[in-house]
Formats: C-alpha cells, structure tokens, sequence
C-alpha cells in the first residue's frame, strides 16, 4: 500500500453523493420495503403494544394520572355480571345466527344448484341484504317491529285472526328473536353463496355412478354432498363465526343493549365500558380478554380448516 | 389513434416501463415523482375544503320574510351586531372577531337539526359580519362527549366550540378539555347578558369558582295535554262520579297515573291517557326517574357518598312510573323522543312530557321548515295546554353550553363567536328558528313579544317554561354523571321488563357505589357537596325556595 503523502483534501460534494448512491444502490430493496414496515409499526404493532400498556394502567380519562394498577383492570371485567353476562350472549346468539343461517344457506344453495328460468334474478334478490350496512338493517327491522307504528303485529294479527301485542324489542323471548331475525335476513345469503359455489364444484360424475348403483338422493347427499361439501361447509362456518361475534351494529340500532343490559354483546359491553363510560382500561382489558376467548375458538376451527381435505 | 401512434405509445410505454422493472436509470424519477405525488396531497386536502365551504356558505343562508316574528328577530340581532349598542356583547363581538377574518372555527353539534342553526343562519351570518368561517362537526349526543375527549387524549386540536351538557362540565373541566372564559368575559362581554339568563341557568357553566362556557339550551321538561279532554264533559261526569273529585291536569304524580288510566278506560284506542319514551337509551328513563325520585323527597346520596336509590322513595318512585306505563299507548317501552311527539302531535296521547321543542311542533310552528318535514303535522294544534310537570319539580333535562376546547388554535375568536351566538338579541332568534332544537332560555327569549306571537299560545308556553324553570331540577352536575346515568337507564328498562323494583334499585344503587369509588370517595363527596349548592340540586333546594322565582304574565 503506498503511504499517504500530503495533506488530505476534504471530501467533495460529488463524492458524498457518490457514496450515497452507492450506499442507496446496496440497499435499495430495503428502502422499498420501508415505508411498508414502517406502516405496519406504526398502525398495527404500535397500538397493539400500547393496549397492553393501557390495560395494565388507570387510564381512566375522570381519573388522574396513569398509575400502574397491575390486573385490577382485568379483575374488574373478571368480576363484572354485565360482562359476564354479554360473553354468554355472545356465545349463545352467535351459534344461534351461524347454525339458522347454516340450514337455510344450505337449503337456499341445494334448491338453486340447478339451473331454471329466472334463477339470475332470483339469486340477485337473495344476495342483496350482504350489501346493506347492518345499521341500515338494524334501523330496518326495528321500525318493522317497534310498537306501535311497526307493521308486524298487525300483520300477524291478520294472520292469527286476533290482536297480537307482542313487544318484539322490549319483551324476552321476542328480543332475541328480533335480532335473530335481523342477523339470519342479512348474513343467510353469505353462506348460501359460499356452499353454492361449494356445490357447484363437486364432480358430476360422482353423482352419476351413485346413480348406476341405485343409490338414492338423501344417501348421495350424505355421502357425496357433504363429505366433498365439507372443507366449504368448514370455511363458512369460520369466517361467519368471525363476523357474528362481533354482533354490534344491529343491537346498537335495535335495543341499545336494553332492556336493562339484556342485549349486551361483548362488544356491545366494551363499546359502552370505553366510549360511553370512558373507561378506557377496563375496556382495553376486556378486549383482550374477549380476543383470548374468540382466537382460542377461531384457532380451532382454522386448525380443521387447514387439515380438512374433500373425501 | 392510428397504428403509428399506437406502436409509438406503445414502444414509449414499454420503455417506461422497463426503466421502472430493471430498476436502473430512474429511481430519482421515481423519487421525484414520488414526492411531487406526496406535495400534491396536502394542496389537495387545502384547496378542497375551502371551496367547500365557501360554496356552501353561499347556498346556505337563509333569512325569514322580514315581515315575520322571525324576519324581525333577525333583523334585530343583525342590527345589533353591526349598528350597535357599541356596549352590547353582540357588536363587541363582532368588532374584535373581524381581526381573525379568514380563520375557520371547528364546532361540534348534535347530529341533525341541532346543527341546522349553525349551518343555515348564525353561521353564514357570523361569516359574513366577520369572515369567520365555521366547519360544522355533526355528533351522536354520545358522541358530544366522547369525540371531544378522545381529540383532547390525540391533542389533535381538531376543535374549537363544543356543545355539552352542563353536567359533563366537572369532568371537561378537570380532564382539561374544556377551557375557562373568565379573562375573556373581563375583556369583551358585556356584564349585564348574566343577568338575563334566567337564575336557574345562570350558574350552570361555573365549576370550582370559573366560568366554563355559555348556557344555550333550556331543556326544561314540561307537561303538554290535549285541553280539550279535558274540556269534555262526559268526561268530566264520568271522573267525578269515579273519584269523586273534579278532573284536572295532575298536579302530582299518582294523579298522573291515574288520570292517565282513566283516559285510556274511556278513549282506547282512539286516544290513549300518557305516553312516555321509555326505549332503553332514548334517554328518557333516567331523567323521568331523577324527577320523581326528587319530587318525592328521595335523596341521592349520604353523608358517606353512599346511594340512596333503595329507599322507600325509590320504590315509590318506580311503582308509579310503572303505573303510568301501564295507562300508556301500547308499545310505550319501545317509544324514544321523536317516536313519542309522532304519536302525541297524531292525536293518539292526551299528556306527554318532554322538551320545549314540543309546544313549537303541537302548534304546527315548527314543521313550517323544510328541514322538519318528517315530523308529522299536528292535528292537535289549538288545543295543547302547558303545565309544570306533575309532582312540581321537572327535570332540566341535559341543555347544552357552548365551551371553548382547551386545544383550540383560535380560542380568542372561538370565545367571541359563543359570546355573539349566545348574546340577547341574536339567541333570541336561533331559538325562534322553527327546525331549531335551541330552547329559550333566557328572560328577554320568554317576554319577547316577538317569539309570544309566533302562534296563539306561545305566551302561555313561554311563561310555562319561566314557571317550570323556577322550581325546575337540575341532572346530576359532577363527575361521573355518565355512569350514574347509565344506571339509571337501565335500571328502569329492566324493571319495564319484568324485574322486581327493589331488586332493581339495589343493582342500580351498586353501580353508583362503584362509580363512587372508582373516581373516589371524598373527591365526590366535594363534587356533590358543591353541586348540591346549586339551586335545582334539590326539591328543597329550587330557585323559588330559595326566593328567586322569576315571576311573568
């Protein structure tokens, strides 16, 4: 190496630029791929981290300061009925809504697998509550049932021939119902769609052996239709248990979680716990109380999903 | 395109495009263009919203025949802004505000009618006397609350005035959302505007010895009743054979339920005897409740901040109420707010209790705009009469005050905008606006000739508002009145459907205990203690025991 002799010149604009292009050149993949990391930090790892934070501390906007509380938020959900209560709720209407709208999505899709006149027509009109806003629906069916402008107990009562007088959004059993009916008129087409294109896939030819071999359509059903259907029955059934735990809109509109706290979902319970009440810790908590619960089922039902082949 | 152009574009496009897959020649393209993309957004955002609101500014105000109570009214708060009297709040406001021309104020309101007043006349107007302009922020009542919090916790700054209720103040004030007025009320205001405000509002935005903003909605609950079933005198010979007494307007509550179940015996189901909305979250429930269970001496709380719901008041209070439920129009439970003026302004319900906005709809005044055209007309227009409320204590339910939020980039124009909005002359005539929610509230609003002769008995109803005002009850003023209040929401829908009062009240009472504790003992125990001072705290505790009553005729 020859020794440096004289003095060393500073360096020149062009030379730093060099090097940064140089430097840019090297690394140009990864200043692509930082906008996209940077986002995700920042809208997706960032808050997660900081609702653990928040869950773990008062942040309680009446309530001075954000003073470390340790599992006190959590104990405090652990220990409220209402909270208590709302998670059954959720679990109870949740496998109401998905298995209703299960049997009539079935039905729907086995009764327009085959092709008749007007069948277009027919499945547009049947798909048409999936892309209503479920405050619209909600908003809907309450001014069909609610006492004493909503038509439905008028229209029942000419049906039974009497006066009907039920509350439909105020009176147990009725409540329920109402909402049930609500979720099964919007989300019924979701599954029909999705076990239609189930059964559409299914080879004819399977059913055509069965049909050489004398085999007759409920035991084709049970054995070909629902075995080939399953991994589409399995994938239905997850994504739309995804959605009806979530079940807010329509009881916001519908009942306003009343009456009393009878119509309380868990997000119903953590939307009033953290932006009617304000408390932000015991919402944050029950949140992730409510995620452990749900990512336990829905890891369940992802597992069989991913390991369920067609007979 | 001809083939030649066609193979040139093509040909350009494909180098284009491989320039951009090979990664070689154009990445300062990419990074230029990248930005001038990056520079173009926020010009965007700047120019789109200020030549929206100058196109709806243009297209919005909306002046009434100045031949009209309402023309005159506003005439008169235009002159009093522009011409003066040089020492009135309105002129004042307007002379300092010209200085901040061009700004816009961010203001939140109710969704819905609440904020027409705002979009179609006092804000058109304020821009044109100041060139201050306004960005209307349409919230859920809920809302009202929350959003502003949650801006404050961002320190987004993303508003200027907010509408509250009064009694979220406590929690405004302390959680720092909220700004106190008092330098600028000493700097611009003029002094004798208190003074006008009638006793019972005049103190609601003071908290811990400051003033936090203007009191603009008097939502003082009062009994409308169809004056002629009353009137009637088979009516009449049948309840005094019944009762043995004459039939009257209730004046307290078990006369209520009863006359209310006597109607219904007679009239169902053309007419019923009541209706309430009662629907949970409406939010009837807990201000029904607060005035019952004060009319009838209940009180809210111990030495110890301990509740006192599950008291002998409190069963009392929600046995009558379900009596009157029990006389009311069928599907009573499910009624909210406007559900329940549908059915009284159809001639279905003889009494009803709810907010002013009733007397202006019974009288067809109100569905004079447009934007109220949805409420039905009134078939009972002529015959609704005006009374305090039964038990003589009625709730003042939520009102609003305009307040300055603590993160406001222009609070000194935001402050002049509420002291102009709020003045005399020109609140006189938002609260005359017919879509307007905006209730009167002070003492010029209930002696203007004006607004007395808008229909033929809005003096009655104006003097009704004054009487009820005096020895009217105010909601809970402290922190935590949410969550109290949301007890006793559902508390009563659950006793309305099926669950023993008792019971019921024990869980409500609870609940407070809780919210109590959270927010702690003794800092509740001051807040209530100073609530408590308040005239209307109380049924013992109103502007007429305490010698204040504002008399009129």
């Amino acid at each position: 190496m020859a020794p440096h002799t004289g003095t060393l010149s500073p360096p020149r604009p062009a030379g730093a630029l060099a090097r940064l292009s140089d430097w840019s050149e090297r690394h140009f993949k990864w200043l692509l791929v930082a906008p996209a990391v940077l986002l995700i930090l920042a809208l997706s790892v960032y808050p997660l981290l900081f609702s653990v934070w928040v869950s773990f501390v008062n942040y309680d906007f009446q309530i001075p300061g954000h003073a470390f509380v340790g599992l006190k938020n959590f104990s405090m959900v652990v220990f409220d009925p209402v909270a208590r209560w709302s998670l059954v709720l959720t679990v109870l209407l949740s496998a109401a809504n998905v298995a209703i709208e299960f049997g009539l999505g079935l039905a729907l899709a086995l009764a327009m697998v085959r092709t008749f006149p007007g069948r277009g027509l027919v499945m547009s009109i049947l798909i048409v509550p999936l892309f209503i806003s479920p405050v619209i629906v909600g908003q809907a069916w309450a001014l069909l049932l609610q006492r004493p402008f909503g038509p439905m107990d008028y229209v029942l009562g000419k049906i039974v021939g009497h006066d009907v007088t039920i509350s439909w959004l105020t009176q147990t059993p009725w409540l329920y119902i109402s909402l049930i009916l609500a979720d099964v008129w919007q989300w019924t087409p979701f599954m029909f769609v999705i076990l239609l294109a189930g059964l559409t896939s299914i080879p004819p030819n399977l059913y055509e052996a069965a049909e050489l071999d004398g085999v007759d359509s409920w035991l084709a059903f049970r054995a070909i239709t629902l075995p080939q259907l399953g991994p589409m029955i399995l994938l239905a059934i997850t994504f739309r248990l995804l959605d009806a735990i979530k079940l807010f809109d329509t009881i916001f509109i519908m009942t306003a979680g009343g009456p009393g706290t009878k119509t309380y979902t868990s997000s119903f319970y953590l939307y009033t716990v953290g932006f009617t009440q304000f408390h932000l810790s015991q919402a944050t908590a029950g949140s992730w109380i409510f995620l452990i619960f749900t990512a336990a089922v829905v890891s369940l039902l992802v597992r069989r999903l991913l390991n369920t082949e067609p007979a | 395109m001809n083939e030649r152009e066609r193979r040139d574009f093509e040909a350009g496009l494909a180098e284009e495009v491989d320039a951009w897959l090979s990664g070689r020649p154009t990445r300062r393209t990419f990074i230029t263009r990248l930005g001038q993309m990056m520079g173009m957004l926020p010009l965007a955002g700047l120019a789109l919203p200020a030549w929206t609101s100058e196109a709806v500014a243009a297209a919005a105000l909306d002046l009434a025949d100045a031949s009209t109570p309402l023309g005159k009214a506003q005439a008169a708060a235009l002159k009093a802004s522009t011409e003066g009297p040089a020492d009135g709040s309105a002129f004042r406001a307007v002379a300092a505000a010209k200085q901040y021309s061009g700004v816009s104020l961010s203001m939140t309101f109710e969704a819905g009618l609440q904020a027409l007043d705002q979009r179609n006349f006092s804000g058109p107007v304020w821009e044109q006397l100041t060139g201050i302009k306004s960005n209307v922020v349409e919230l859920s009542h809920p809302d009202q609350y929350s959003k502003p919090v949650a801006e404050h916790i961002a320190a987004s700054g993303a508003y200027d005035i907010l509408d509250i209720e009064p009694a979220w103040t406590p929690s405004l004030a302390d959680g720092g959302v909220i700004a106190p007025l008092d330098d600028y009320i000493a700097k611009y205001m003029n002094k004798a505007d208190f003074e006008d405000y009638h006793p019972l509002y005049k103190a609601l935005p003071t908290y811990k010895g400051k003033i936090w903003g203007f009191f603009d909605d008097g939502d003082m609950l009062a009994l409308y009743y169809r004056k002629d079933i009353f009137a009637d005198p088979k009516l009449k010979d049948a309840y005094a054979k019944k009762f043995n007494k004459p039939l009257e307007v209730p004046k307290t509550w078990e006369d209520y339920a009863e006359v209310a179940q006597f109607i219904s015996d007679q009239l169902a189901p053309n007419v019923y005897g009541a209706g309430h909305f009662r629907k949970a979250g409406s939010p009837g429930n807990q201000y029904d409740f607060m005035q019952q269970f004060r009319a009838n001496k209940g009180v809210l709380f111990d030495a110890d901040m301990k509740a006192q719901l599950a008291s002998p008041q409190g069963i009392k209070t929600l046995e009558n109420m379900l009596a009157a439920n029990k006389a009311s129009i069928p599907g009573n439970n499910e009624l909210d707010a406007v559900s329940l003026w549908a059915a009284f302004l159809q001639g279905k319900v003889a009494m009803i209790y709810s907010w002013p906005p009733t007397g202006r709809m019974a009288a067809n005044y109100s569905q004079s705009a447009k934007a109220i055209n949805f409420i039905p007309q009134s078939s009972v227009a002529g015959k609704v009469g005006y009374a305090v409320m039964p038990g003589g204590h009625p709730e003042h339910a939520t009102g609003y005050n305009k307040a300055l939020a603590a993160d406001s980039a222009n609070a000194e124009a935001a402050y002049l905008f509420m002291q102009w909005a709020t003045s005399p002359p020109v609140s006189l005539a938002r609260t005359m606006l017919p879509y307007s929610l905006r209730d009167p509230y002070r003492l010029s609003h209930f002696k203007s000739d004006l607004y007395r002769s808008l229909w033929p008995d809005a003096k009655d109803y104006l003097i009704n508002l004054n009487n009820s005002a005096n020895v009217g009850l105010l909601d809970m003023i402290m922190p935590g009145w949410q969550d109290y209040a949301l007890s006793l929401d559902r508390m009563c829908s659950s006793v309305w459907a099926g669950t023993d009062p008792k019971e019921a009240l024990q869980t409500a009472a609870a609940e407070w205990d809780q919210t109590t504790e959270r927010l702690g003992v003794d800092s509740q125990k001051a807040a209530f203690a100073e609530y408590s001072k308040l005239p209307g705290s109380s049924a013992d505790h109103t502007i007429e025991t305490m010698g204040m009553a504002v008399k009129m005729d």
